[in-house]
């Protein structure tokens, strides 16, 4: 019995050591980012906890999806979106910082075949891809939503392809699902970013679209208006500056000078 | 509630899935059920845990099995393929599949619950009144086990319908063939102001599951007439 009268004054123990220890450990910056910077944020982040500080927690899907649940309120610090119609969405909405939205990198846009085909063909207008597919899929991120179908569409759609191959798209809902599948030979061939194609050893290259055929493919990053992480704006300006900028060049991304938006 | 044809075509193609998905399980859930209440054989646990095993394995990972098993590298896959022209993989039939997979072991824990209820005094008795094994089978057993049978298509149904994860890895999203109405939900939530089309496809899954389970209620309250065999 006197186990039992004790139990409430235990709980309340136990309480106050949680909200003790929630308070007293200040948490790492929660950055959200576009699937195609999985490898390279990850040496980023790395590279800043070398540099002596609590190394970020990263979170990796589309960015429609990411810039979705930070419109429904997400209680993250930093979003890099891989293209900037979905950053646009999120400062509508007022979630993004006053004046810490920068781009910092680019990117293009890659046909891929599994490493072990002969997949062999030219882009150009009116290329015969439909024919090349077969009865095979091509394999994409949701062209509807997610940066890298939208490039992809806009892309095939400007060298008059699209309308063939569109039934036979396979919709991934992030680039990274568009890269498996052509990875594990489901998919003859898929459209990605060359990162992505370069951090792959099952898949090849097969061609480069021409940068006249979609949007410039860029990379903006903002802190969240929701913030109040003090690390995640150093981390934001270690990204965008030039010993950041390098890391994402080592995994294939063009680091340009950053232009504030 | 006026759908779109859109609309329309995500309806049909998850009634398709779901109802093919059910239909073909079932027998194989009868069976597996009728086996697991009746028999008694060595390697009956193992059975047993292997029907279990899509309802606790994290749907991500049955996805993944079917892919690597019966996509078309796959060493299932790959047969069916050159052997009888069949592909699964993003196909609508490979949606089934998964969703099948989903689906039995409610049905068959379903099936097995109302055949284990079954008083076999009765089906003796008819066999000394001179009825063939089949015709005891057919006439007092199946009849007896209906509302389990019932509940099982139901929530095997109800299972298919709502089947995300594995689908989704096995043959992804593709309109018109493997889109179903989880997967329109999930593409539409990441399209900029799509609000509204997300709310009708949600209100749209609402109204199915809940016609479902009126439906099932109707038809056990029919079968299992005074047996209170009901899914409600």
């Amino acid at each position: 019995m006197r186990q039992i009268a004790r139990l409430p004054y235990l709980l309340l123990a136990w309480f106050a050591a949680l909200s003790l220890s929630a308070a007293a450990s200040a948490k790492p910056p929660l950055v959200l980012a576009a699937a195609s910077l999985q490898e390279s944020l990850n040496a980023a982040a790395d590279a800043w906890a070398a540099r002596h500080h609590e190394r970020p927690i990263l979170s990796f899907a589309a960015s429609s999806a990411l810039a979705k649940q930070i419109d429904a309120g997400a209680p993250a610090d930093l979003f890099i979106s891989a293209d900037e119609p979905w950053m646009d969405d999120v400062q509508k909405n007022g979630f993004v910082a006053p004046g810490t939205r920068i781009s910092f990198l680019g990117n293009t846009l890659v046909l891929i075949a599994p490493a072990g085909s002969r997949a062999d063909i030219a882009i150009r207008p009116g290329f015969p891809l439909a024919r090349a597919l077969g009865d095979g899929k091509l394999s994409m991120a949701d062209p509807e939503s997610v940066p890298a179908g939208k490039y992809g569409k806009a892309a095939l759609t400007a060298l008059g392809v699209w309308t063939s191959v569109q039934d036979k798209v396979v919709r991934g809902d992030s680039v990274r699902a568009a890269l498996a599948f052509v990875e594990r030979g489901e998919a003859p061939y898929g459209i990605v970013y060359a990162t992505d194609a370069l951090s792959s050893k099952a898949v090849r290259i097969v061609g480069v679209f021409p940068s006249s055929s979609h949007a410039p493919i860029t990379y903006p990053i903002a802190r969240l208006s929701a913030s109040t992480n003090r690390d995640a704006e150093s981390f934001r300006l270690f990204l965008i500056s030039g010993a950041g900028r390098a890391i994402f060049r080592h995994y294939g991304f063009l680091a340009h000078r950053p232009q504030a938006l | 509630m006026i759908l779109s044809p859109d609309e329309w075509q995500i309806v049909r193609l998850s009634l398709r899935v779901s109802g093919v998905a059910v239909g073909l399980t079932l027998p194989v859930a009868f069976g597996l059920a009728y086996l697991l209440a009746r028999g008694k054989f060595p390697g009956r646990i193992l059975i047993d845990a292997l029907v279990h095993l899509p309802l606790v394995l994290p749907p991500v990972v049955t996805g993944w099995l079917l892919l690597i098993g019966f996509g078309l590298r796959g060493p299932i896959g790959s047969r069916l393929h050159d052997w009888l022209g069949l592909t699964l993989i993003f196909r609508w039939t490979g949606a089934a599949l998964a969703a099948g997979i989903m689906a039995l072991p409610l049905m068959v824990r379903a099936i097995r619950l109302s055949i284990e209820a079954v008083d076999r005094r009765l089906e003796g008795a008819a066999r000394t009144l001179g009825a063939s094994g089949w015709r005891v089978f057919w006439t007092i057993t199946v009849p007896l086990a209906l509302p389990g049978i019932l509940a099982g298509v139901v929530l095997g149904f109800a299972r298919s319908i709502g089947e995300f994860g594995a689908t989704i890895t096995f043959v992804s999203n593709i309109p018109g063939e493997t889109e179903t109405l989880p997967i329109a939900i999930y593409a539409a939530l990441q399209v900029p102001g799509s609000d509204g089309a997300v709310t009708r496809l949600a209100l749209i899954s609402v109204l199915l599951s809940l016609g479902a389970l009126v439906i099932s209620e109707l038809l056990s309250r029919r079968a299992g007439a005074g047996r209170g065999g009901h899914v409600l």
